[in-house]
């Protein structure tokens, strides 16, 4: 302090040099601090104040003296404020700091071409479809001949086929239904020769076990001699549906595409294309609205406005005599779909490998459910 | 099959750009691969050698229509025209005799002409006509060269390009012989000779087989029926006399034959899925005409058809309500009969519909379904409503197989594993230390050595998937797959297969994780026998792909339903991982586990406390826990309901070669308070027991 007789500008100064201090400390070491600064007995400023009042005269010492008792008073109020404040925001004694993360068990993901087969799984089982499951290894007559594809026959051209060195034993299926498929001759694959190229083996195998109406759907892996690439893979996951009843019409595989195509894709529009199976008549390619442009053409549809999704037909009458269905009696529409294809649209995938790859930065993008 | 648009209106004047033309008919059966413009100009080297320009006659296009397998009919510009004339409601042009453009040259039929001919397998050959000319070769006109090359054909000389014209324009392919090199003036169609040998216009010396049907002189075979020429008959600058040969071969004998001598022409394609036994003659006719349209040359006039097997159009009746029952929909009589005549077809009034002639040409129509596909095709498939199947039946019971997969699924996720897909085919190299000798199933016509055989297993793909992972930074890598593995003794079967490498969880603050080792797997796969309803038993095992030491048998009903264990440091470094990297996998079959089913019946809930005692023992420490396990439950009375390892100790205060391990026992009756004296009882009995099989003494 100096010599020089303190005034009001003086109490105001140290009321304002206070308030900035009190400002800024945040926690309780730092308002003993300034308590001490400004309170202490032996060093403290207002306490300094205090002992250049004997020599004021005795008017200037009542008024000063007043301001400065105001002034401590007002510290020692605010400093114990402020303690109070600090105190109270504390947190309590044991309390963690919420805002570090815990211990993460690590959650694991299903794979994109599961999820999407499981989607459309779903969709069928609450139309009353039947899932089932074919054996991965066929033979000729199962996978080609009764689905109108006699040895020779050109379409088979269309669909490469990898043939085993040696016959084997299939898998299983519809162990859960009576009669018991095992008991029932040709029901289960008894020597293989070939990787099956389309579910639709699986067709033959049920209607020659169960007569009509049929209503299933058959998901599973799929094997063509095609080489890896960009949209290609040897082996893809297919999934078919088959409806035969009295009187099933192509109307009905449109509404029944339409609810899973949108099911599956939002507001889309369908297409059908005639186009050519052996095993239907007639057959269609199904289109939808590309999600790119909405139909009006991009680069992703190739200026079409449409993306080709699935084929699918009404059931050809061959297939249902080779099976011992009445053609006269039933009718049935039939479709099959690479989920690799649905889940490219789906997720924007543009190289087909990444589903096989299984990088798990790749299966991580996918969340449960 | 590559139409030009220029090419197309001589047969059908139909208006609208290439665009338009590919949209309307891609709705009709007739995809559009890609649409080439062609220049508006055309240039060429004027004799002073500048460069001259000449606006073309019309804008003009390739529209390249992908053609089904079943429909050859279409594999040519009279074909595309009149799908085309039927999907605008227009009239086909056909070649005539005389006419001014599409003109035919008439040529008179006759048994004996200036060549000799003979079918001798008429099954395999129903068809055969050939007709002479007197021709000079020379290049063909640049206007046919340019239809040519549009169509994707390489000019060779106006006489060859004669024959790719027809086969462009009207579908049946034509060959031409040089006349003086037939020997003996005379064509044979026959089955080859064993071992006979024909060099073909490819400079490829061909071994034949008997099975194969060949065009011969008098000695020798001259071409490949439906596939190729031969170069020894081949026409060449000198040629002066021809023979033009328009046959009709069964679709059946030229696919064998072009696929055994892996040959594919532009013939040998339409002859495989069948041309029209009517054709030839006016193809034939057509093509006299060219070459005197192009100045080649001149025919003689006469022509021989051989037609041993007359391939008659067959008739099939067409039921209005079939047409409305399939298609969902019903189409007016009038638009019926307006799409099929169109398409060539002869419709007469019958019972509840039609008798329908079928063209020759069409050889995908088989049945009243095909003809139904043909109206549906050219009503449009836009008019077919959206209906929905009806529901006649009780919903079908669920898969176990499926709800199975599914709890796997949501129990692996769970525990923290992502859902791998690999293929079902690995490499050789891979699947051997999987599988038992001459387990493995290999394929015959591999794509490559990488997928070679079915996997034994689904293992070690999935394990090429970790090291994928491993490649790219990833510490942790927790994978599992559901899927089909397949075995020669076995057949296909299903399983789950896991794999898992770094650490047991992600790294923390409050201080590190650590990496996994056996018994966190064995948790796993614990965990998984418990959503599969099975109470797993380990049993030791060896096999090549485990560390020895660090591999159970995974044993339900002493049943073995999978394996499990450490990969062996061989399998890790065929991976091309360091052999440091633990990699722990486990497989369980899910064919050898009962399916899920809902059969539970709850038990009461224990209405008495139960009492624990904890026991410590010391043991060699070479004993099994199990088999300590399995002492203590054949010592204890029925009121023992659990029994727990809690401890396991090695080292100070216990003697060499023996290890303290403590259980924990869980004793209660369902019907009393146990007394303090009775589990003291049952205590003792299992100590002693454990003291007389093993030498286990109480700490």
């Amino acid at each position: 302090m100096s010599d020089t007789p303190p005034d009001r500008s003086t109490i105001d100064d140290l009321r304002d040099r206070f308030r900035a201090r009190l400002e800024s400390s945040e926690t309780v070491a730092a308002l003993k601090a300034l308590q001490d600064q400004f309170l202490s007995r032996k060093s403290g400023t207002i306490t300094g104040l205090m002992k250049t009042l004997g020599s004021l005269p005795h008017e200037a010492r009542r008024e000063f003296g007043s301001l400065v008792n105001t002034l401590k008073t007002e510290i020692e109020n605010a400093i114990d404020e402020k303690r109070h404040a600090l105190e109270s925001s504390r947190p309590p004694a044991g309390a963690v700091d919420i805002t570090l993360p815990g211990r993460l068990t690590p959650l694991g993901h299903v794979h994109p071409l599961m999820r999407v087969r499981q989607q459309v799984e779903d969709i069928f089982t609450r139309m009353g479809y039947e899932i089932l499951e074919g054996a991965e290894v066929e033979d000729d007559f199962h996978n080609f001949e009764a689905l109108n594809m006699p040895p020779e026959h050109p379409a088979r051209d269309m669909q490469d086929t990898l043939y085993l060195a040696h016959p084997i034993v299939g898998g299983t299926w519809g162990a859960h239904r009576s009669p018991v498929p095992g008991h029932v001759p040709e029901a289960q694959v008894r020597a293989a020769t070939l990787l099956r190229t389309h579910t639709s083996a699986m067709q033959i195998r049920y209607m020659k076990t169960f007569p009509p109406p049929v209503r299933i759907m058959v998901p599973g892996r799929v094997y063509r001699r095609d080489n890896l690439d960009l949209t290609h893979t040897p082996m893809f996951q297919q999934f078919e549906v088959l409806v035969v009843g009295k009187g099933i019409s192509m109307a009905d595989l449109k509404g029944t595409l339409e609810a899973m195509l949108t099911s599956l894709f939002g507001h889309v529009k369908i297409r059908l294309r005639p186009s050519f199976f052996p095993y239907t008549e007639p057959s269609a390619e199904v289109d939808i609205t590309c999600h790119g442009c909405g139909g009006s053409g991009c680069s992703v549809c190739k200026q079409t406005g449409w993306l080709e999704i699935l084929g699918s037909g009404m059931v050809h009458p061959a297939v249902f005599e080779a099976v011992g269905y009445d053609p006269e009696a039933v009718t049935g529409f039939a479709f099959g779909m690479g989920l690799e294809r649905v889940a490219m649209l789906k997720y924007g995938v543009s190289d087909i490998r990444l589903f096989y790859e299984n990088d798990v930065r790749f299966l991580e993008q996918f969340p449960v459910p | 099959m590559k139409i030009l648009l220029s090419w197309l209106r001589e047969f059908v004047d139909v208006p609208g750009t290439a665009e338009q033309i590919a949209t309307t008919m891609s709705v009709r059966g007739f995809a559009v691969e890609g649409i080439e413009s062609l220049p508006e100009f055309t240039e060429a080297v004027t004799a002073d050698g500048t460069v001259a320009r000449t606006p073309a006659a019309s804008a003009d296009a390739v529209i390249d229509f992908e053609v089904t397998a079943n429909r050859p009919d279409c594999l040519s510009v009279a074909g595309m025209a009149r799908e085309i004339a039927t999907a605008y409601g227009l009239q086909v042009r056909r070649p005539v005799a005389g006419g001014s453009s599409l003109a035919l040259t008439s040529l008179k039929s006759v048994e004996q002409g200036d060549i000799e001919i003979a079918i001798e397998n008429k099954e395999l050959c129903p068809r055969y006509v050939g007709a002479v000319a007197d021709v000079t070769v020379g290049p063909s006109p640049e206007w046919m060269q340019a239809r040519l090359r549009a169509a994707g054909i390489r000019p060779i000389s106006n006489i060859v390009d004669i024959t790719n014209y027809v086969l462009i324009e009207l579908g049946q392919p034509l060959h031409a012989f040089d006349s003086t090199k037939l020997g003996g003036g005379a064509i044979r169609v026959r089955t080859a000779r064993p071992e006979e040998t024909l060099r073909t216009l490819d400079g490829q010396m061909r071994t034949l087989t008997p099975e194969m049907l060949v065009i011969a002189d008098a000695e020798r075979a001259v071409a490949i029926a439906g596939v190729m020429g031969g170069v020894d008959s081949e026409v060449s600058a000198e040629t002066q006399t021809i023979v033009f040969e328009s046959a009709y071969f069964t679709p059946q004998q030229v696919r064998r034959t072009s696929k055994r001598l892996g040959l594919k022409t532009e013939a040998s394609t339409r002859f495989e899925r069948g041309t029209d036994p009517r054709l030839p003659v006016t193809a034939m006719e057509r093509a006299c005409a060219l070459l005197e349209l192009v100045r080649a040359g001149t025919a003689r006039g006469t022509l021989v058809d051989r037609y041993p097997i007359r391939l008659e159009p067959a008739v099939l009746r067409l039921r209005r309500d079939r047409v409305s029952g399939l298609l969902g929909t019903t189409v007016p009589d009038t638009d019926i009969k307006r799409i099929l005549e169109s398409l060539g077809f002869a419709l007469r009034e019958a019972e509840h519909g039609w008798d329908v002639t079928v063209p020759t040409r069409r050889v995908d129509v088989l049945r009243e379904v095909d003809l139904i596909e043909e109206v549906a095709r050219h009503n449009g498939f836009d008019r077919i409503p959206a209906t929905f199947p009806a529901v006649t039946v009780a919903p079908p019971p669920m898969d176990p197989r499926i709800t199975q997969a599914r709890a796997l699924r949501t129990i692996m996720t769970g525990a923290g594993f992502s859902e791998a897909v690999t293929f079902g085919f690995i490499s050789e190299s891979s699947a051997a230390p999987f599988a038992a000798d001459g387990d493995i199933v290999p394929i015959a016509n591999p794509l490559s050595e990488s997928f070679a055989v079915l996997r034994p297993s689904v293992l070690p793909g999935l394990v090429a998937a970790v090291a994928h992972n491993r490649r790219r930074e990833q510490r942790d890598v927790r994978l599992f797959e559901i899927g089909a593995w397949f075995s020669r003794a076995r057949g296909e079967r299903r399983s789950l297969a896991l794999a898992w490498t770094g650490a047991v969880g992600a790294d923390h603050w409050s201080g590190g994780t650590r990496p996994i080792d056996y018994f966190d797997v064995q948790g796993v796969v614990h965990r998984v026998c418990q959503a599969l309803r099975v109470d797993p038993r380990m049993e030791g095992v060896a096999e090549p792909w485990l560390v020895p030491g660090r591999g159970a048998a995974i044993l339900a009903n002493d049943v073995r339903i999978g394996t499990m264990g450490l990969l062996a440091s061989s399998i890790v470094e065929q991976q091309t991982l360091s052999a440091s990297d633990a990699i722990y996998v486990a497989e369980i079959d899910l064919d050898s586990v009962p399916p899920l089913d809902d059969d539970l019946q709850v038990e009461a809930l224990p209405r008495h406390p139960s009492m624990t005692r904890d026991i410590s023992i010391l043991v060699a420490d070479t004993l099994a826990a199990g088999t300590v396990r399995q002492t203590v439950q054949e010592n204890a009375p029925d009121t023992l309901v659990r029994i727990s390892e809690f401890d396991r100790y090695q080292g100070k205060g216990i003697p060499d070669g023996q290890i303290s391990l403590s259980l924990r026992l869980t004793f209660r009756a369902p019907d009393r308070t146990l007394t303090d004296s009775e589990v003291q009882k049952a205590v003792e009995g299992v100590l002693a027991a454990l003291n007389q099989r093993h030498g286990a003494v109480q700490r």
